[in-house]
């Protein structure tokens, strides 16, 4: 029998250690789930994960980047490790230290003022530093009943138990590498088909009347220019939708970019906490009709001749 | 049911030109574009502004003291100075300009640098920079000297439309109440923000509520000012103290509407 199928013995145990045998399951397996799905939410989008740690201010872009697949890879790991009750004392201490780890960071990034999402769930699922620290110590509190109900010889520990781990990182690993290039942002984000510009907060950002192609523009990006070449062409064609363009860019550097393009299209900037949920990669585009999406389109805008009415006069 | 709605389009259509009178060929439109300074000479003469042109790549830069109006045309790379003569005022601020100029007149070539175009024009080196970027107001200042010195705040707190119902709440209000506003001139957030504030402050005119504007500088956390040990980590921070005692803190966010969230404060505080 492998080590990962072996019952836990649970024989001579009074009443009071079933129970503390029963909480530290309960523990184990609530924390593998979360840190399982914490290290997915995070991992369909590794760059913004890297735009977090930055955001903390304690590495820069090139250290956060390669940081963030790994943490990711180790946070799922630990989740797949505690679902398969795998060195569990073991693994709630790390898992106390990561969690340890985190609620430094977040404490240290709401004494310094910053209120931004904390990241800890990916971007599509947002809490604020706050409520981060509240969550954690919720988990921290799991990891130490998972700690306390664990038996010391809990769990598999033998080699098809290490080789299951180690399947789990490099998948982890590889997820959260080729997770960009994998057709995902109509599942991971909310810009899809059907939503109205309400559902997707930008409600009065994007007039609701008529036809309009809205593009998520990067304005730092040195293929924005291209784009917005492409977009000029566009709003050339005769009967074709309006132009709009979003940006999570700063002012400063949407004046830049209007200086140096000569957009023929109008900019907004609008706060990246509120765009960031509708992209993965920038640049994004859709078209709204009378205030919902009617099509999503990535990388390049559709052709303008496509989206030309046919009964437009 | 085609054709009915093909008549109310219709109508508009004829209805148009009445409703609009949109200007003639060679003349541009030009609404002012409060989110750009000018800067003439290191200063921001009075007056000098900013304007967005209807025809793709044109802005007109108005400098009182100069001469001549000068249309900036971005497609052209090329600032174009434009007789007084042939600049009318129009309702809102805005302003038509003449813009069919005769060849031969005076054009001058400019610079972009980042978010910054600078010129020469008349001898002076003109710089048309985000309002962001204008050195910061630091330090105690009041609701009139703002709207004298920074013409975007000016031109918010003239287009903001308060909440009646939050307006009647606070202008009748009979408890002391202090606020202490702690702004940026950089800051974006504080820039959609503030306006609406000071408006819904300015209109209450309720003598019992009792305005502290500081403006603060970039970096203000390692500057000493009025903002050191009230424990100021952002800006902008309203702190509303009624009766000396802090209550709440207010700040900008999405959507924000000051006037409503402070007569909800001031309402639960009565």
């Amino acid at each position: 029998m492998s080590d990962l199928a072996r019952p836990i013995e649970q024989a001579g145990l009074t009443d009071e250690g079933r129970s503390r045998l029963l909480i530290g399951h309960l523990a184990r397996l609530v924390l593998g789930l979360v840190f399982l799905l914490a290290g997915v939410a995070k991992a369909v989008d590794p760059a913004e994960f890297a735009h977090e740690i930055e955001g903390y201010g304690l590495v820069g872009p090139g250290l956060s980047a390669i940081a963030a697949p790994l943490l990711i890879a180790v946070e799922m790991t630990l989740g797949v490790a505690l679902l398969l009750a795998f060195a569990v004392p073991a693994m709630a201490i790390l898992s106390s230290a990561m969690i340890l780890g985190f609620l430094g960071l977040k404490t240290y990034s709401l004494a310094a003022g910053r209120t931004d999402p904390c990241g800890c769930f990916g971007a599509y699922l947002q809490t604020s530093p706050g409520w981060g620290i509240v969550i954690d110590l919720g988990f921290l509190l799991a990891a130490l009943l998972a700690f306390w109900g664990s038996r010391r010889r809990q769990g598999g520990s033998g080699r098809p138990a290490l080789l299951a781990l180690a399947g789990a990182g490099l998948a982890s690993l590889g997820l959260a590498l080729a997770s960009p290039y994998l057709p995902l942002d109509s599942l991971v984000t909310r810009l899809t088909p059907g939503r109205t510009l309400r559902d997707l907060g930008i409600e009065g950002k994007v007039p609701g009347d008529g036809a309009r192609l809205v593009a998520l523009l990067d304005l730092t990006d040195p293929k924005s220019g291209e784009t917005a070449a492409l977009l000029d062409a566009f709003t050339s064609t005769p009967g074709a939708p309006t132009v709009l363009a979003l940006t999570p860019s700063s002012e400063e550097e949407k004046s830049a970019f209007t200086w140096s393009a000569n957009p023929t299209f109008e900019i907004q900037h609008v706060d990246r906490p509120i765009l960031k949920p509708l992209y993965r990669r920038l640049p994004r585009f859709f078209l709204v009709i009378s205030g919902k999406v009617a099509a999503v389109y990535d990388g390049a805008p559709p052709a303008a001749s496509d989206l030309i009415s046919s009964e437009a006069p | 049911m085609r054709s009915a709605a093909v008549i109310p389009v219709a109508a508009l259509l004829l209805a148009a030109p009445l409703l609009a009178t949109p200007a003639r060929a060679g003349e541009i439109v030009c609404r002012p574009d409060y989110d750009y300074s000018v800067e003439v000479d290191g200063y921001y003469p009075h007056g000098a502004c900013f304007y967005k042109g209807d025809v793709h790549g044109k802005w007109f830069i108005d400098i009182p003291e100069n001469k001549s109006g000068l249309m900036l045309d971005l497609t052209a790379k090329k600032i174009f100075a434009v007789p007084r003569d042939r600049v009318s005022t129009v309702a809102n601020g805005s302003l038509t300009v003449k813009d069919d100029l005769p060849p031969g007149g005076t054009a001058y070539a400019f610079a972009i640098e980042g978010p910054t175009i600078q010129f020469q024009a008349d001898g002076k080196q003109v710089r048309i920079l985000p309002c962001l970027q204008r050195p910061p107001i630091d330090g105690p200042t009041t609701i009139a000297a703002l709207e004298d010195d920074r013409p975007e705040y000016r031109e918010g707190i003239r287009a903001y439309k308060p909440d009646p119902a939050s307006m009647d709440i606070l202008s009748k209000y009979g408890k002391p109440v202090e606020i202490e506003a702690f702004f940026a001139t950089w800051c974006p957030h504080c820039k959609v923000y503030m306006p609406k504030l000071l408006r819904a402050i300015k209109d209450a005119n309720n003598s019992k509520i009792k305005l502290n504007l500081v403006g603060c500088p970039k970096g203000f956390g390692s500057q000493a000012g009025p903002w050191q040990g009230k424990n100021v980590t952002s800006v902008p921070t309203i702190i509303v103290r009624v009766d000396g005692r802090e209550i709440t803190r207010m700040g900008a966010h999405e959507g924000a509407v000051p006037e409503e969230e402070l007569a909800g404060i001031l309402k639960a505080v009565h």
